[in-house]
C-alpha cells in the first residue's frame, strides 16, 4: 500500500515539474500542448506503476514447478512451457526468414543500376510518346536545341564553324574540303566503296586523270552550290557517283549539293575526318534527336 | 572443444573474432575482387598518356572536372555511359573529383577531338561562349615530363602487375597490347612517335616545331590523355 501511495506522489511530482517547465507555454486553445501533457501523464503513470508491479512481484512471489535435471553449480531451472505468443512469433519469424533469404532479398533487392534502367525506360517511353508525330517546324526547333547543347562547342552557336575551327554548316561544303576530298580521297561515311584519291579519278570528257586546273575549277563549282564554271568537269568526273545533280546516290555516295537529314544522320553515326579536323561520332543521341539535328542542319542552308 | 572454449574467455573471444572475420571475408572479398577487376576494354595508360595525366593533375584539372558519371539519366545524356569501378583499375590515384565547375571528362574522348582540345586549351571562350575556364597557353610551350611517366609505368608494372606488353581483351572480342619500353630512351622514342600522330591533327606551328625537334609539349601529352578517356 505504501508503494502505491509513494508511486502516486512521484507521478504528481513528475507532472508538477513538467508543468513548471512547459505549462506556461500552453495556451487555452493549444490542443497539441494539452495532448503532449496527457501523453506525459500516461508515460509517467505507466512507467511508475509497471515498476511497482514488478517490485511487488520480487518481494512477494515465489517460483515453483518441476526442476529440470541439469544443475549448474547449484543453480537449477524450472521446466516451463514456452509462452504461446513467443512461440508463434518465433515460428513466424523463421518462416519469414526462409522466404527473405531465398526469395525476398535476392529478387527484390535494391539496385542503383536497376533504378537507373527503370528511370531510362520510363523517360524513353514518354519521350517517344511525346515526340512521335512532330511537324517539320517543331523538329527543326528540337534539332536547334540539341545542336546548341551537343554541336555548338565546335560548329558555333550560329553553325558557322567559329572561324574555320569546324565545318560551316550554313553552306554544304567549302572549297578546301572539296579539294581535300578529291586529292586525298575520302571514306568517312561507311560506304562500301571509298572515294578514290586523285589517282583514281578520271575525267571522262578528256579520258585522263583529273588535273590540277580541273580540281581547282570543280572545287569552286561544288563549293559554289553547283553553279558557275566547272560543270563539264563535274559531269565528267564526279557525276558517276554523286549524280549529275550532285545529290548523291543511295549506298554509293553522299549528296554534295545540299544537306539532307540522312546525310547528317550518317555523319553523326560515323563521325568524319577532313581537312578541317576530326569529328567524333555522337552515339549518345537517340534516333529522334538525330532526325531533329538532321532537319535543323538541312534547314540552315535552305 | 566448445566446453573448453566456454571455460577460457580469452580464447573464446578470439574464436568469435575469427568466426565473424571469416564470414566477413567470404561475403565481402569475392564481390570486391569482382568489382575492382578491370572491365573489358580498359587499357593501361601509354607513356605519353601517363605524362598527360601528370599534366592534368599538375594543373588541378580535377578541381573543376570530375571523372565519375553517376547512373542518372541526366548524367548519361550529357556525358555518356555511367562509370564502372573496374574502369579505374589503372588509375593511381583515381581522379573522380569532388566538384563539377566544368563538365565531367570521364568519356570526353568520345565527343571531342585533338583539334578541338587545341583550340579550347588556347582560348576556351573562343569555342564555348561564356566559358569561365582559364586558358592554359603555357602547356603549348612547357615540355612534358616523360621520365616520370616512364618511371610510373615501370613501378606499377612491377608492383601492381599492370599488364603492359600483354594482350588485353577489348569489347569487340579482339585484343590490344599497350607497350612498355625496355629502357628510358626507348620510352622517349615511343612517346615521341605517339606525339607525332597527335600533332599531325594540330595546327599550332610552335607545337609542331617542338615535336619535330624531338620535344613533347605538355599540350600534346594532355591531349593524348584526354583522347584516351573513353
Amino acid at each position: 500500500m505504501k508503494l502505491w501511495i509513494g508511486g502516486a506522489i512521484f507521478v504528481a511530482i513528475l507532472m508538477g515539474i513538467t508543468w513548471m517547465m512547459a505549462g506556461g507555454d500552453i495556451g487555452a486553445n493549444d490542443t497539441m500542448g494539452s495532448l503532449a501533457m496527457l501523453g506525459a501523464l500516461a508515460t509517467a503513470v505507466i512507467a511508475i506503476f509497471v515498476s511497482i508491479k514488478y517490485v511487488r512481484q520480487i518481494q512477494e512471489e515465489k517460483a515453483g514447478g518441476e526442476l529440470a535435471d541439469e544443475n549448474w553449480d547449484g543453480i537449477g531451472e524450472y521446466k516451463n512451457e514456452l509462452p504461446m505468443g513467443w512461440a508463434v512469433l518465433f515460428l513466424a519469424t523463421t518462416v519469414w526468414a526462409v522466404w527473405y533469404y531465398l526469395v525476398g532479398y535476392p529478387l527484390n533487392a535494391y539496385s542503383q543500376i536497376g533504378e537507373y534502367n527503370e528511370e531510362v525506360a520510363i523517360h524513353d517511353a514518354s519521350f517517344a510518346d511525346k515526340h512521335a508525330n512532330l511537324d517539320a517546324q517543331t523538329l527543326v526547333k528540337m534539332g536547334e536545341s540539341v545542336f546548341i547543347v551537343q554541336c555548338s562547342q565546335c560548329h558555333g552557336l550560329a553553325a558557322d564553324g567559329i572561324d574555320g575551327k569546324a565545318a560551316n554548316l550554313n553552306k554544304r561544303i567549302e572549297e578546301k574540303s572539296v579539294r581535300h576530298a578529291i586529292v586525298n580521297g575520302a571514306n568517312n561515311l561507311g560506304y562500301a566503296a571509298p572515294m578514290p584519291d586523285r589517282n583514281g579519278l578520271f575525267n571522262m570528257n578528256t579520258g585522263a586523270l583529273i588535273t590540277d586546273a580541273e580540281i581547282a575549277t570543280v572545287s569552286k563549282y561544288v563549293a559554289n552550290g553547283m553553279k558557275g564554271a566547272g560543270e563539264d568537269v563535274f559531269q565528267g568526273t564526279c557525276a558517276a557517283c554523286h549524280g549529275s545533280d550532285g545529290k548523291g546516290m543511295e549506298f554509293v555516295a553522299p549528296s554534295i549539293a545540299d544537306f539532307n537529314p540522312e546525310l547528317v544522320a550518317t555523319v553523326l553515326k560515323h563521325g568524319k575526318k577532313g581537312v578541317i579536323g576530326a569529328m567524333p561520332a555522337f552515339d549518345l543521341l537517340n534516333e529522334q534527336q538525330i532526325k531533329a539535328v538532321g532537319a535543323y542542319v538541312t534547314s540552315l542552308s535552305k | 572443444m566448445f566446453h573448453w572454449l566456454e571455460k577460457h574467455p580469452f580464447f573464446f573471444a578470439v574464436a568469435v573474432f575469427v568466426t565473424i572475420a571469416f564470414a566477413g571475408l567470404v561475403e565481402i572479398l569475392p564481390n570486391f575482387a569482382e568489382a575492382s577487376r578491370p572491365t573489358i576494354g580498359t587499357k593501361p595508360y601509354s607513356t605519353l598518356e601517363l605524362a598527360g595525366r601528370h599534366v592534368y593533375i599538375k594543373n588541378s584539372c580535377n578541381a573543376c572536372h570530375s571523372q565519375l558519371i553517376r547512373p542518372f539519366k541526366s548524367e548519361t545524356d550529357r556525358y555518356g555511359a555511367y562509370s564502372l569501378s573496374g574502369e579505374y583499375a589503372y588509375d593511381r590515384p583515381f581522379l573522380w573529383g569532388s566538384k563539377r565547375t566544368g563538365p565531367d571528362l570521364m568519356r570526353i574522348g568520345n565527343v571531342r577531338t585533338t583539334d578541338w582540345h587545341e583550340n579550347h586549351m588556347w582560348d576556351p571562350a573562343g569555342v564555348v561562349p561564356g566559358s569561365i575556364m582559364p586558358a592554359y597557353r603555357w602547356m603549348f610551350a612547357n615540355e612534358a615530363d616523360v621520365d616520370t611517366a616512364y618511371a610510373e609505368q615501370v613501378t606499377v608494372n612491377k608492383v601492381f602487375n599492370v599488364p603492359y606488353n600483354k594482350p588485353i581483351p577489348m569489347k569487340d572480342g579482339s585484343t590490344e597490347t599497350v607497350p612498355m619500353a625496355a629502357s628510358l630512351d626507348a620510352a622517349k622514342a615511343e612517346a615521341l612517335a605517339d606525339a607525332k600522330v597527335i600533332v599531325a591533327d594540330m595546327k599550332n606551328q610552335d607545337v609542331k616545331d617542338m615535336v619535330a625537334s624531338g620535344k613533347i609539349p605538355e599540350i600534346v601529352a594532355l591531349i593524348a590523355y584526354l583522347n584516351s578517356l573513353k
